[in-house]
């Protein structure tokens, strides 16, 4: 990601007209992406009926579907479980992760690659693999019975899963740091332990942030997990909230209501991305080993 | 968790260390921030919800909290809250919610004091996890003013005994456009097999898709089919056993194949992903009949609007067939007990709140259903033209009268009877499917 | 070495101690769990029943889970066919040097960051519903009739539609990892090749292609993992009760263990634990098939 300083071009007409075919395809493919979000906006505006005889927005625009929407389903509810899900876990796993990754990259000992290659290994694990053997012992301990120790929970899987992820990308991160500074620290008699928090992991920091960035959307958007680990309708997170409001919806006839709170839940995630795609995007080339 | 409390106090004593080796270099000041996030939010994962869920009820409901019936619930338990100041944990789970969320949650022995969904889902699916409520129901004297019939279904379903409450009954049968079926001339409800072609015939005639279904009931007209022709407990043998070789499917095969090549189903019910079928053409009109539950007519006010008449019939009888027209998948959603409840009273005191006077006569009124008190006599106006069906019910078949009998063989059945509805296959190939699916 | 002892072992073991509980116990347990009988999840090890290949074979014997594996196998192949090829087409003109590059690649990848859920959601009521989809409004002001009447939820295009939107939402990720291969062959082959007088095909087929080998690589392996995974949208594609076309070893594992069919069956945890090695043992496999049919020097990440 060398950051030149960007610089318009002059038009050269031969080579745009040599590039038209390539063009052509990523408007078609952009175009229906916009179409699809476009519509489904103007939908969440429109009435059921409008949506039904494909006329919509003629009676104006109903923002009584969000109001619905967000009123019936306890959508701030949702928003901020995913939010202190994210928030917590994302930050959990940099401090757990980030040393771990580092004594990796920087160190010789016997089992370092052993623990590389479990870590690597454990990204191709399906999680059917390991949700039965969770299940039963969370199940055992009678942790799903308080919403507190299930958030704690929950927390704790979102982080146990993405723990080989982040490691393996941070290792990557920290083994291209150069050696010098630590040579420097020793030298003035900093302990390895202080070099690292004080000098190696700020050094690490755009690293840190695309992980987490990638991390944080992961988490955000998780399923599985939370289908069957959150148990109380207070702890659901967005994506399972999301699926039972559009169920509520269906079973009620209210398609508006639907798309509304389709709307609802993309739109922050959207918002954040068009902020953040560079980084979010250099995150995937960067190092990203995962889907 | 001990394994998280390791990984805390590490990392606090880690931040603590970094402290202690003090801000000597100027790159240290942006590692600052990011170190010390951990410690500020080492006490936060109270944070969500932090509600106990400890005293009080907890009542997952299959219902969701913008239907009717969840309002109707809602207010029944506000009511029994403000009463009797015991607290409710209600949640509404949904249908899909409730089906998939219910068994891994009482099996991890979550806090659960009572429940509902379907008859036969509760009192087979779920039994073991049932509370035997015979001893609550005498004491309470519930079954005065309960429908005995409905009653008798639940013993019947729970082994002899009672383990779950009814409310809401319902039952599975045709259910009809009256207005097209005026405008086509027809007078009487079909009985049997051949008026029920002449039926069709005639609303063809006339314009109209006689017949439709979606994919989530498609089934039913399998199973109600099967079990005209050869008895309930016959038909699940089938299914469970893969006697696909039996008489009965090719005789039901033949009659749908039948009606498909005279065009009787709708142009799309081989795609006809549920609700496509009963809200696009039923309830706008185009389609005459649908195979469904009284809760139909509820489901569809909306897009039906209030000028609609229903008419309601039950599955005709077949020429030679084992079982009449007074068989049919009726019942109720039923509430139930968790058999570890340790609040089992209390949750039967709202039971009855929920399922007698004035919130059942509530819940019928909003929800456009039947009432379960006996002293609620009124049924609402929209499906007035099921009290006769019900009346008239002497057989109970479990949900789709025992073609969903084998899960391992749903999907397949669904998706060929589909084809055969939707003039794909023939009667031949739909036996053929079943046979190579084996089972 | 022996002052940073000490160090290592604090450093790692939060990291390597949420993977044994998370991952390596776990694995090992159903790996065990797949050679019983388990009635109940919480069952006690004392009450399972040892049955050595029994639920292999069951499930070997169920048509429904071998029509999972094989609606697996299609997801894996078709889409992987798919979403590569596009994927590479896009990575190819993103890289040629047009113009609005970060903002094509911005757009591209955008499907994958939104929840699966509401991305599901639009396609399967907004883009194939057959009275106000978008295929058919199109195909419509197009004059195709015959394409604006296919129903596109029909047991014989539930799988192409379903396909057809997961690929959509795939496609970006894939082709990030593809630009990001492409910008990192230098230059000077291609300056050297024009001077050759080679024309863009034959540099992508003798310089591109070749160069890309670990980079297929990386995107397999990850198109498979996720793959393997596939539930959300089976799951979507499917409204109350499982369908042939889009059921898949996931969904079927979650319907067998946590109830979610419409009649009792016989409850076997084993079960799900011997479908969860099943699937491992496919990425495995796939694992073991990109190291000899791709083999590279380094692995790219």
């Amino acid at each position: 990601m060398a950051k030149t300083k960007k610089y318009r071009e002059p038009i050269n007409w031969k080579k745009e007209l040599r590039l038209a075919p390539g063009y052509f395809i990523l408007l078609v493919w952009i175009s229906f992406t916009f179409v699809l979000l476009g519509w489904v906006l103007l939908a969440s505006f429109s009435t059921t009926k409008e949506i039904f005889s494909n006329k919509l927005l003629s009676s104006g625009i109903h923002f009584e579907n969000y109001v619905k929407a967000w009123v019936n389903s306890d959508v701030a509810g949702i928003f901020r479980n995913s939010l202190i899900y994210s928030i917590i876990s994302c930050t959990l796993l940099i401090l757990i992760c980030a040393p771990a990754a580092y004594v990796l990259a920087r160190f010789v000992f016997p089992g370092n690659k052993l623990i590389q290659t479990g870590f690597v290994s454990a990204m191709g694990v399906p999680v059917v693999m390991i949700v039965l053997p969770l299940f039963g012992i969370v199940a055992n301990m009678g942790i799903l019975n308080h919403a507190m120790s299930n958030a704690v929970l929950l927390i704790f899987l979102y982080i146990g899963i993405n723990v080989p992820y982040t490691t393996i990308f941070l290792m990557t991160f920290f083994g291209n740091l150069s050696r010098a500074f630590e040579e420097a620290a020793a030298i003035d008699g900093c302990p390895p332990t202080k070099t690292f928090w004080l000098i190696m992991l700020p050094m690490a920091q755009p690293g840190i942030i695309t992980v987490t960035i990638f991390n944080f959307i992961n988490i955000w958007n998780e399923y599985f997990i939370s289908l069957i680990f959150a148990n109380s309708d207070k702890l659901r997170p967005i994506a399972v909230g999301l699926y039972s409001m559009i169920n509520s919806m269906k079973y009620t006839g209210d398609w508006a209501g639907m798309f509304a709170a389709v709307v609802i839940v993309f739109l922050p995630t959207f918002i954040l991305y068009i902020f953040l795609s560079e980084k979010i995007i250099a995150g995937v080339t960067g190092g990203g080993v995962k889907g | 968790m001990r394994k998280k409390v390791t990984a805390l106090v590490l990392t606090s004593a880690m931040a603590v260390s970094l402290a202690a080796c003090g801000g000597g270099n100027s790159t240290a000041t942006t590692a600052a921030p990011a170190a010390d996030a951990p410690a500020a939010d080492t006490p936060a994962p109270d944070s969500p919800a932090a509600e106990p869920s400890g005293d009080g009820l907890v009542y997952w409901s299959m219902w969701e909290a913008t239907e009717p019936q969840g309002q109707a619930i809602q207010a029944a338990v506000d009511q029994f809250t403000a009463d009797t100041g015991i607290s409710v944990d209600l949640q509404f789970k949904g249908r899909t919610g409730i089906r998939e969320g219910l068994q891994p949650a009482l099996d991890a022995g979550t806090n659960i004091d009572l429940f509902d969904e379907d008859i036969d889902r509760v009192n087979t699916t779920w039994g073991q996890y049932l509370m035997d409520l015979e001893e609550l129901a005498k004491a309470a004297d519930y079954e005065a003013t309960a429908n005995a019939g409905l009653m008798a279904a639940c013993r019947e379903v729970g082994g002899g005994t009672l383990k779950s409450i009814p409310y809401q009954p319902n039952v599975f049968a045709f259910f009809y456009n009256q207005a097209i079926f005026d405008e086509a001339g027809v007078t009487a409800v079909p009985t049997t097999w051949a008026e029920l072609d002449a039926v069709c015939a005639k609303i063809k005639d006339a314009g109209y898709t006689p017949i439709t279904c979606d994919d989530a009931y498609i089934t039913c007209m399998f199973g109600y089919h099967m079990s005209r022709l050869v008895g309930e407990p016959k038909t699940e043998e089938i299914v469970k056993g893969g006697q696909w070789d039996d008489p009965s499917v090719a005789a039901t095969a033949e009659a749908y194949a039948d009606f498909a090549s005279k065009g009787y189903f709708s142009e799309t019910i081989a795609s006809n992903v549920w609700p496509a079928g009963q809200n696009q053409e039923l309830a706008m009109g185009t389609a005459a009949m649908y195979l469904n539950g009284s809760w139909l007519p509820n489901e569809v006010k909306d897009m039906a609007g209030d000028d609609f008449v229903w008419g309601c019939f039950s599955y005709p009888a077949l020429e030679g067939g084992t079982d009449g027209v007074d068989a049919a998948n009726y019942g109720a959603q039923v509430l139930a007990i968790n058999k570890d409840s340790q609040k089992a009273e209390d949750a039967f005191k709202l039971i009855c709140y929920i399922t007698q006077g004035e919130f059942d006569k509530m819940l019928s009124e909003l929800s456009i259903g039947i009432p379960a008190d006996s002293n609620n006599t009124e049924w609402p106006a929209l499906i007035s033209c099921v009290k006769p069906v019900m009346d008239s019910m002497n057989t109970r078949y479990p949900w789709a009268a025992g073609a969903e009998a084998n899960a391992d063989m749903t999907p397949i059945i669904k998706e060929n009877f589909l084809k055969l509805c939707g003039g794909s296959i023939d009667a031949q190939g739909f036996v053929d499917a079943l046979k190579k699916a084996g089972n | 070495m022996k002052r940073n002892k000490g160090m290592i072992i604090l450093f790692l073991a939060p990291a390597v101690l949420m993977f044994s509980v998370i991952f390596l116990y776990p694995i090992i347990r159903t790996i065990v769990m797949s050679f019983f009988k388990i009635d109940g999840i919480t069952d006690p090890v004392a009450k399972w029943q040892f049955t050595g290949l029994a639920n292999f074979i069951r499930l070997a014997n169920t048509s429904l889970f071998r029509i999972s594996m094989w609606n697996l196998f299609r997801i894996w192949l078709i889409g992987g066919m798919i979403v590569m090829s596009l994927a590479l087409l896009f990575a190819v003109i993103i890289t040629s040097g047009i113009r609005f590059k970060s903002f094509f690649r911005a757009v591209i990848y955008l499907p994958n960051i939104v929840s699966a859920v509401a991305l599901a959601t639009m396609w399967l009521q907004y883009v194939y519903s057959p009275k106000f989809g978008l295929l058919k409004t199109v195909f419509t002001n197009m004059g195709l009739t015959s394409l604006a009447k296919i129903q596109w939820l029909d047991n014989d295009h539930k799988f192409a539609a379903l396909l057809l939107a997961y690929c959509f939402g795939m496609v970006g990720y894939h082709m990030l990892i593809f630009a990001s291969g492409i910008e990192r062959i230098s230059s000077d082959y291609f300056e050297a090749a024009t001077l050759d007088g080679a024309n863009r095909f034959n540099q992508f087929r003798y310089i591109t292609l070749p160069l890309l080998k670990g980079v297929f690589k990386t995107n397999i392996t990850m198109w498979s993992v996720t793959s393997v995974g596939f539930f959300v949208w089976s799951q979507l594609f499917s409204t109350v009760t499982a369908d042939t076309q889009t059921i898949t070893p996931m969904v079927y594992m979650y319907m067998q263990i946590f109830g979610a069919g419409n009649s009792i069956t016989e409850r076997n945890s084993g079960l799900g634990a011997a479908i969860g090695v099943l699937l491992s043992v496919c990425v495995v496999a796939v694992f073991w098939l990109c190291n000899h049919l791709l083999r590279d020097d380094d692995l790219e990440f």
